[in-house]
């Protein structure tokens, strides 16, 4: 017996965002090819949900971890993980969101902290996350997320919970990609010791090779989503993301699930249907996307402008294949894909020539009208390369826009001053 | 009334914290000397030494505007960052022969990829600095100092021996020694330096010849032997902060009363606290020793908190500190967490701290600071 139940404090934002996501998947409907797109995700991030309320309740072990932390390490292992951070992402739909985002700013010295990460700050102060059994630190990209870990570490109630972070080199080459992967090997010590479950090497490469065909899937949706009119919105890049690297990575049911947009896409792009009926201008999104942004700004885009997101930071997908001969093979091929591949880290972690070679890349291979770079306030990194993405806009002749923004509070620049500046700059560019 | 020794060599460290080029940089350039500059208290300034080059800490001084910088990096960018990205632009630092970077923060190592891009330097290096601090992310420092030692002889044409860097050690060691002893004397109920000067001559450490810098601080402490100019404050002060280097910002707070008369800062004592080994084999190892293990943590190192913690609290100690100023600079995550953190310990010690928010420039926060620093000082009570 833990001790533990359903009413514990800690567990009321998990069963609100459960509920709130749960209440989303009765809504959804299918597409004209059939499929609904949407279920396999959100009723994925339900179920999710719900197995860390038991774990939780049951003592069963289960981690606070990350996207970019080889997450095909922990579906080998059988290890379910909770980030922290999603609490932000889905604020939205989360009525009490306002008063939280303001108190999370009393709480720490301003307001200009990142958003998610002031939140996660606070609601583990407040004790609103469940305690797991070890704690997968984040400490890259970016200051914010080494610094709540540390806010987290010395948490009363979390100090006691045992700790790895893996320590992030700046660059990419095979000296980091090696050091990654010993970091990765420790870090799979850590895990066993504190979980008690095992990691199995043949399980691992089974997962790996479902999580490379995932990959290839992902691609082959994203060189559909190059057709005019594309087929797929910026919504769609954040479930297949989602797909790829949370809920189900390594999973056969992700796979299934790619398979069926391939054919919705496919079949889209066929008809010569877009996911905007009248697809005037192609937006490549470089930041997070959050529910808000993909529920109020990306429709009004899509109605007012014509315009679709044809290409966003976490939908694009450099990843490699990851060989699975060897033990060493797959922790390197894990290394370069948390380093080097994984949406953000790759653009955030190191020097900034990678912001401006994405853009390059995709505004020729997605044939982007325009690059939107939001700004986003948690995103200091990004932000001091904007003048060079800037620049490198101009260098293609494509449009750049930078907003300066929160991606999570509507209030920071409201929606309102969101539509202003994006119709002004639509205009003053001659576009749609 | 707080007072100045009468001093030749505190006169030229108050330029030096004045001016970018001061005097003595400025003889050794005319020399034909070279100087290279760095961001941050993590870089090694020993492998510059020991490179025949003057390291000089990059600072925004006198600067007013960051018009040019603000094409490259926007408004939630650190403003000594804008402040400094700016005159590197105008061309302020243009006599530097090379610059390093390390990734010590998400703005300053951007201004590392627009400084390679826009201004033109020489040489421009980058290191990766762990975030860790285990013998495993030494042995990486250690690579990274070799990458730079050799990064730095193949652009000057020459050899870094270990000799050199022996040198080069016991050099920035002695400047450390030194430095700490002036720290010593602001133990004293009636210190014979104010917080502000203390400052500069902190600042001049990282701007002028090193070896003309250790003589000039040994002369100082010489002529600070049984001086009391401090006598009428009110409370001693510890400031905590990342880049603070103004001097007349602890001027502001000193005349209010308050002697600020300790610190934990990156222009401060976590530059010298500790030595750099100078017994050890290999000079290489002693230094990456020493930067990821020995020298005071600043918070971008993961895991280090409580470690960070003690060593303010022992200053408060050692120091008989009344009250800490932590200061951050707006836009900075780094010092928001350690700050947050750092409040509850000192109030579980019942140790009266104020936490201010502040920019580069003065001229922007400091109506504000005076009357929270009036405000707080009140608030701590029982004047001594
Ligand atoms: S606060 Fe830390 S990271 Fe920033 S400059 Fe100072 S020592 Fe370097
Ligand atoms: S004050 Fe903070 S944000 Fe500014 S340079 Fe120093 S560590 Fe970076």
């Amino acid at each position: 017996m833990t001790g533990r139940s359903m009413n514990d404090k800690c567990l009321q934002k998990l069963v609100q965002e459960r509920d709130m996501l749960g209440m989303m998947v009765e809504t959804f409907t299918k597409t004209s090819t059939g499929i609904d797109l949407h279920y396999v995700p959100t009723k994925a991030f339900v179920d999710h949900h719900n197995e860390i309320i038991r774990r939780y309740i049951s003592g069963e072990p289960f981690i606070t971890s990350y996207f970019c932390c080889a997450p095909e390490i922990y579906t080998a292992m059988d290890l379910p993980w909770n980030t922290f951070l999603t609490p932000a992402f889905t604020g939205a739909i989360t009525p009490t969101f306002h008063d939280e985002i303001d108190a999370s700013g009393k709480m720490f010295t301003g307001m200009d902290l990142c958003t998610i990460i002031r939140l996660a700050g606070y609601y583990v102060e407040e004790d609103l996350v469940p305690p797991p059994t070890a704690v997968i630190a984040m400490i890259h990209p970016c200051d914010g997320i080494n610094v709540v870990h540390q806010v987290m570490a010395k948490n009363e109630k979390w100090n006691k919970i045992p700790v790895f972070g893996a320590d992030p080199p700046y660059w990419e080459d095979e000296r980091s990609y090696e050091y990654y992967a010993d970091e990765l090997k420790k870090m799979v010590e850590f895990l066993q010791k504190h979980t008690g479950l095992p990691l199995d090497t043949s399980r691992l490469r089974e997962v790996i090779k479902e999580s490379n065909k995932q990959i290839t899937l992902w691609q082959e949706w994203n060189d559909l989503r190059r057709a005019v009119p594309c087929p797929h919105g910026g919504g769609m890049g954040l479930e297949m993301f989602g797909e790829a690297t949370t809920v189900h990575t390594g999973m056969p049911v992700g796979t299934a699930w790619m398979k069926d947009v391939i054919a919705d896409a496919e079949s889209l792009v066929r008809q010569g249907k877009g996911a905007v009926p009248k697809e005037r201008i192609r937006l490549f999104w470089f930041d997070i996307l959050s529910l808000g942004l993909t529920l109020e700004l990306f429709p009004w885009l899509e109605q007012e402008w014509g315009a679709v997101v044809a290409m966003e930071m976490f939908g694009y997908s450099p990843y490699t294949q990851i060989d699975t001969s060897t033990e060493d093979s797959m922790f390197r091929g894990l290394a370069v894909r948390a380093l080097h591949e994984v949406p953000m880290i790759r653009q955030a972690r190191g020097v900034a020539d990678l912001f401006l070679t994405d853009i390059e890349r995709i505004v020729k291979d997605w044939k982007i009208d325009c690059v939107v770079y939001p700004g986003y306030m948690g995103h200091k990194d990004g932000s001091g390369s904007a003048g060079l993405m800037r620049e490198k806009c101009r260098e293609l002749g494509v449009p750049f826009l930078y907003i300066g923004m929160d991606l999570f509070d509507d209030r920071y620049t409201t929606l309102d001053e969101l539509k202003d500046k994006f119709s002004k700059f639509f205009t003053s560019m001659g576009m749609g | 009334m707080k007072t100045r020794v009468k001093s030749k060599a505190l006169e030229a460290f108050v330029e030096a914290a004045e001016t970018i080029v001061n005097p003595q940089l400025k003889k050794w350039i005319e020399q034909g000397g070279k100087v290279m500059g760095y961001f941050c208290c993590y870089a090694p300034e020993e492998v510059i030494t020991a490179a025949g080059m003057v390291p000089f800490r990059v600072r925004a001084t006198g600067s007013t505007s960051t018009e040019l910088a603000d094409a490259y990096l926007t408004n939630i960018n650190c403003s000594f960052c804008r402040h400094a990205f700016n005159m590197g632009l105008r061309g302020d630092y243009d006599f530097l022969e090379a610059v390093v970077w390390l990734n010590n923060c998400d703005h300053i190592r951007r201004i590392y990829d627009n400084w390679r891009r826009k201004v033109g330097t020489p040489l421009a290096h980058m290191m990766s600095l762990p975030k860790l601090t285990t013998d495993k992310q030494v042995g990486w420092w250690r690579e990274e100092l070799a990458i730079l030692k050799e990064a730095l002889e193949k652009h000057l044409g020459i050899t870094i021996t270990n000799e050199k860097l022996r040198r080069a050690i016991k050099t920035h060691n002695e400047t450390r020694r030194l430095l700490r002893q002036l720290y010593e004397l602001r133990r004293k109920d009636n210190p014979p330096i104010t917080g502000a000067d203390t400052l500069a001559v902190v600042i001049a450490s990282t701007a002028m010849p090193r070896e003309q810098f250790n003589k000039m601080l040994a002369e100082l402490l010489d002529e600070l032997k049984g001086a009391e100019v401090t006598k009428d404050y009110k409370y001693r002060l510890m400031l905590v902060s990342s880049i603070l280097d103004d001097p007349k910002y602890v001027k502001v707070i000193e005349d209010l009363g308050g002697l600020v008369v300790t610190d934990s800062m990156c222009f401060g004592s976590r530059m010298f606290w500790a030595d750099v080994d100078e017994k050890a084999k290999d000079p290489l190892d002693a230094l990456a020793r020493y930067y990821i293990q020995v020298k005071p943590a600043c918070p971008r190192m993961f895991g280090g908190f409580l470690q960070r913690s003690k060593f303010v609290m022992d200053m408060v100690k050692e120091f008989k500190v009344d009250g800490i100023i932590g200061l951050r600079m707006v836009f900075c995550d780094l010092w928001a967490g350690e700050l947050f953190m750092q409040e509850k310990d000192l109030q579980t010690a019942s140790i009266p701290v104020l936490h201010m928010d502040r920019e580069y420039l003065m001229a922007g926060t400091i109506g504000q600071a005076r009357t929270r620093v009036q405000a707080f000082m009140e608030s701590i009570g029982g004047e001594r």
